[in-house]
């Protein structure tokens, strides 16, 4: 049970997070070189390896385990409950819907307004903003992908999860923009936090030496939870929103 | 500047009364379980405790947000 929650917790955040990331790598390329948009996101992903590589066993191996868990699930809790907030707005309509495609059109533009360098000078705007895109969604990659595979067996799950999405990103890339606009990315999110946020609470309490009914099979209880307290507050909002005064 | 900006946001996220929430909900359990007594109730419970108050600092975030949009600014 927790393995394929853990795979379908970082599959599903590791690809949302990326899709972002490609959505920045694919105004680049199409508004100025698509070579200098892939050499600022293969930095960034040369950055996030070495990352990986020195978070996960420094965290592993420096860390006892209590104390460990605790750490892991505070940091899962703070992503989780972050995108379920936001999940929960959206779903209230108190917030725009999240849309990759439209972070792409704004960044398109934005990037429009910039120079182009003569052909064959490197394009560094581009590369810059190319690897800042991939780098700082990559970070929440990296630190959600060390959090679910700190578990004991959980690393397997976490990155098959992790490098499934990565591949199903890339492909999304290689056939160009128009799937970003069909995904329902708003609902996505916020099944992402539901999943990260039931990780959170069970990973946390397990540090603090809790014995959940049931076992691992408590996370799917923990996650109906979720889903039924963050529904609730779905409802509430809407219908404040209804009785606000536009 | 603004990368460390953004770095914050992506590891804290973008309002400060989730962070505080979460802290405050981790170290209340780490509270309880120090004046846990000889019947073990926070081995059986605990975890539904820590899912409350979980659920409580993400209403209370919610609720920040609410207030924000009353103030006539929209996330």
């Amino acid at each position: 049970m927790a393995f394929v929650l853990t795979l379908i917790g970082a599959l599903l955040a590791c690809g949302l997070e990326m899709l972002e990331a490609l959505a920045i790598v694919l105004a680049v390329g199409i508004t100025r070189r698509f070579r200098d948009a892939l050499i600022g996101a293969a930095g960034a992903a040369l950055a996030l390896a070495a990352l990986a590589v020195v978070l996960g066993p420094v965290l592993i191996s420096r860390v006892p385990l209590a104390p460990l868990r605790i750490l892991i699930g505070g940091f899962l809790l703070l992503f989780g409950l972050e995108w379920l907030r936001k999940g929960v707005l959206r779903l209230a309509h108190l917030r725009s819907p999240s849309s990759s495609f439209k972070e792409f059109v704004e960044e398109q533009e934005e990037l429009e307004s910039l120079a182009l360098p003569p052909a064959g000078q490197p394009d560094w705007a581009g590369r810059t903003i190319a690897f800042k895109g991939v780098l700082l969604e990559g970070v929440e990659v990296i630190l959600i992908v060390t959090a679910l595979g700190a578990r004991p067996g959980g690393l397997a799950p976490a990155l098959i999860g992790g490098s499934a999405a990565i591949l199903l990103v890339a492909a999304i890339g290689v056939l160009l923009h128009q799937p970003l606009a069909r995904l329902p990315e708003t609902h996505l999110k916020y099944m992402v936090g539901v999943v990260l946020s039931s990780f959170g609470v069970f990973f946390a309490s397990e540090g603090f030496g809790v014995h959940w009914p049931l076992g691992d099979a408590a996370l799917l209880y923990i996650a109906a939870a979720f889903l039924a307290i963050s529904q609730l507050q779905v409802r509430l909002l809407a219908r404040e929103r209804e009785l606000a005064p536009a | 500047m603004s990368t460390l900006r953004q770095l914050r946001k992506l590891i804290l996220g973008e309002t400060w009364s989730l962070p505080l929430g979460v802290a405050v909900a981790l170290a209340v359990a780490g509270i309880l379980r120090a004046v846990d007594g000889h019947d073990h109730w926070w081995h059986r419970g605990g975890g539904f405790l820590l899912l409350a108050f979980v659920a409580l600092a993400l209403t209370a975030s919610l609720g920040s947000a609410l207030r924000l949009r009353r103030g006539g600014r929209r996330e």
